[in-house]
């Protein structure tokens, strides 16, 4: 029912809990992406500003909040604004966000009309039904596509490495998300989530510096001004009415800077107090400090590998620390939770994507320790896409190829169906 | 309507994107054949019930595997309690949907929409599901 391959210019959107990624099929990278983030501005007069959308108002016509999105929205000092995250623990908490987000890209980044473009949107392997219900019946009802279909994140990255079975360890933001794909399908039991994410590293790593008695002190707080000629001062800004949550967003990023660029991962298990005299490597702050980083380069990663040592970052108290598998304890676990059939391939196929694998040498200590823990008869293999973007965007990129397939034509989900048989459609069009 | 005329004209018929599927069947939630297409594989009595328990359980049925008739399928999502789907290398599937006494199954192989399988089954399921069997 729908026409070749060539011809559909279909919409590739992937909502990340740090990134938000959209373009369309057949591109080699998304054409725009922007933090997950929205900021929401309470009510307020006047002219609307690129990136808002104003937000309806409510029963009583109290909340006129305007969400703002997009790269330059958090960016900016406003008062009041509240910085909120549109994904929290995999799942969209306020569907308002998500809504004020997929505005932002059709309207100001892609400049299309949704009734005129198929759309894949990807998903969380781990998704449940009802969010995914919620979904698809936000896309038809509101921007009404003729067609959509839900791309499971795992089986997305699979595509874009070019596999049709492997184990994909997505080291995201949020979690670290591993998961089966079998001949093309997620393996739904497979699934293990570790909340060891790109922001508890970045937590950590502001609590380490914290402890040195830094401050820190995020571009959007000062201004560098240069009251002699070739001196720059510092200047700190008054902002009384700039919120917590903006602050905190800004330091975090500050920390995740510091932490993508010092940080590696050990060859070995790492000791941070055996190594506390390693050499340090120099950090310019936004407010002209220079700090040392020592130990925290490898001290900070090595969490990945050891989870036990979240208990020396004070302030990082987590409910069930029980539920925190190292990465290879998540990988033994997912593939035990496989058939046994396909575990030799599965230990042979490890792809290794997602923002937080950029950490130096990551890949081969995750194979090394592997090595170590599984069978003796199974061979470990543990690939990553060579290049930066395409691990930060493995699941866009695998979703563009798979919406310019020709024989995936037929797997949409028209709006047609939709309004035939409603929203648990989508179970049987894309299980 | 006998149920060997579901099998034949409401499972077995041809799907929306083309093909049919290659074998389905309607067996009762303790085992018993009620109908079936001539090539459905014959269920021993531990293959359909570890498939009856799986429909709650779809962990152990992963990690043991789903047997048809001696062929096994990795377990994909399906859904708690109603449905189960399994994926055969290299191309291939089946699909089990639970009604209140029974359970419809429907095995298919290349050539064919998975998504067109799952609907044929499942709504056939949910038809039966309204009328109390």
């Amino acid at each position: 029912m729908m026409n070749g391959g060539d011809e559909v210019n279909a919409l590739v959107i992937d909502l990340g809990s740090s990134t938000a990624k959209a373009g369309y099929a057949g591109d080699d990278t998304p054409k725009c992406y922007f933090p997950s983030f929205v900021g929401n501005l309470p009510a307020q007069a006047g002219a609307g500003t690129k990136g808002e959308v104003k937000r309806e108002a409510d029963a009583n016509g109290a909340d006129h909040a305007r969400l703002l999105v997009g790269n330059n929205a958090v960016d900016l000092a406003r008062d009041y604004m509240e910085v909120q995250p549109v994904v929290r623990h995999g799942a969209h908490e306020d569907w308002g966000r998500v809504e004020a987000v997929l505005e932002h890209i059709f309207r100001d980044h892609l400049n299309v009309n949704p009734a005129e473009h198929p759309i894949l949107m990807a998903e969380p392997s781990f998704a449940t039904d009802k969010a995914r219900e919620r979904m698809v019946e936000l896309l038809f009802e509101k921007h009404s596509p003729p067609a959509l279909f839900l791309g499971k994140n795992a089986m997305l990255t699979s595509f874009a490495v070019g596999r049709q079975t492997s184990l994909v360890v997505d080291a995201g933001h949020e979690a670290t998300v591993v998961a089966a794909v079998h001949d093309g399908y997620v393996l739904k039991k497979s699934i293990v989530q570790s909340p060891l994410g790109g922001q508890l590293l970045t937590r950590c790593m502001k609590q380490a510096v914290l402890r040195k008695g830094v401050e820190l002190h995020p571009q959007t707080s000062l201004r560098r001004l240069e009251t002699v000629p070739g001196k720059l001062e510092v200047k700190f800004l008054s902002q009384p009415h700039v919120t917590d949550s903006f602050r905190q967003y800004h330091v975090e990023a500050l920390a995740a800077d510091i932490k993508e660029t010092t940080c590696r991962v050990s060859d070995v298990r790492f000791s941070s107090e055996e190594n506390a005299n390693i050499p340090t490597v120099s950090y310019e702050l936004p407010d002209g400090n220079e700090i040392q980083i020592g130990p925290e380069r490898f001290g900070v990663p090595e969490l990945l590998f050891q989870p036990s040592l979240i208990s020396t970052f004070e302030g990082q108290a987590f409910a069930d620390a029980t539920k925190m598998r190292s990465l290879p304890e998540a990988v033994l676990d997912s593939i035990n939770q496989c058939d046994v059939d396909v575990r030799r391939d599965l230990f042979s196929g490890i792809v290794l994507t997602g923002g937080s694998s950029l950490l130096v040498q990551l890949r081969e200590r995750l194979e090394r320790e592997l090595s170590d823990r599984a069978p003796p008869t199974a061979k470990v293999k543990v690939t990553a896409p060579t290049n930066s973007l395409e691990r930060r965007f493995s699941v866009w990129i695998g979703a563009s190829i798979l919406a310019s397939l020709g024989s995936f034509q037929q797997m949409w989900l028209s709006k047609m169906e939709y309004d035939e048989h409603g929203a648990a459609m989508i179970h049987k069009k894309s299980p | 309507m006998s149920w060997q005329t579901y099998v034949d004209d409401h499972l077995m018929c041809e799907l929306p994107g083309g093909g049919r599927l290659s074998a389905a069947a309607i067996v009762g939630l303790d085992g018993g054949v009620w109908a079936q297409s001539d090539n459905f594989p014959a269920l021993s009595a531990a293959e359909a019930d570890a498939i009856v328990k799986g429909f709650d359980d779809q962990g152990t049925l992963a990690q043991n595997g789903l047997k048809v008739g001696g062929i096994k399928y990795m377990v994909i999502a399906g859904e708690e309690g109603a449905v189960i789907r399994g994926r055969k290398t290299p191309a291939g599937g089946c699909v089990f949907k639970k009604t209140n006494t029974a359970m419809l199954a429907g095995i298919y192989i290349e050539g064919v929409q998975p998504g067109d399988v799952n609907m044929v089954v499942e709504n056939l399921g949910d038809y039966l599901i309204g009328q109390n069997i």
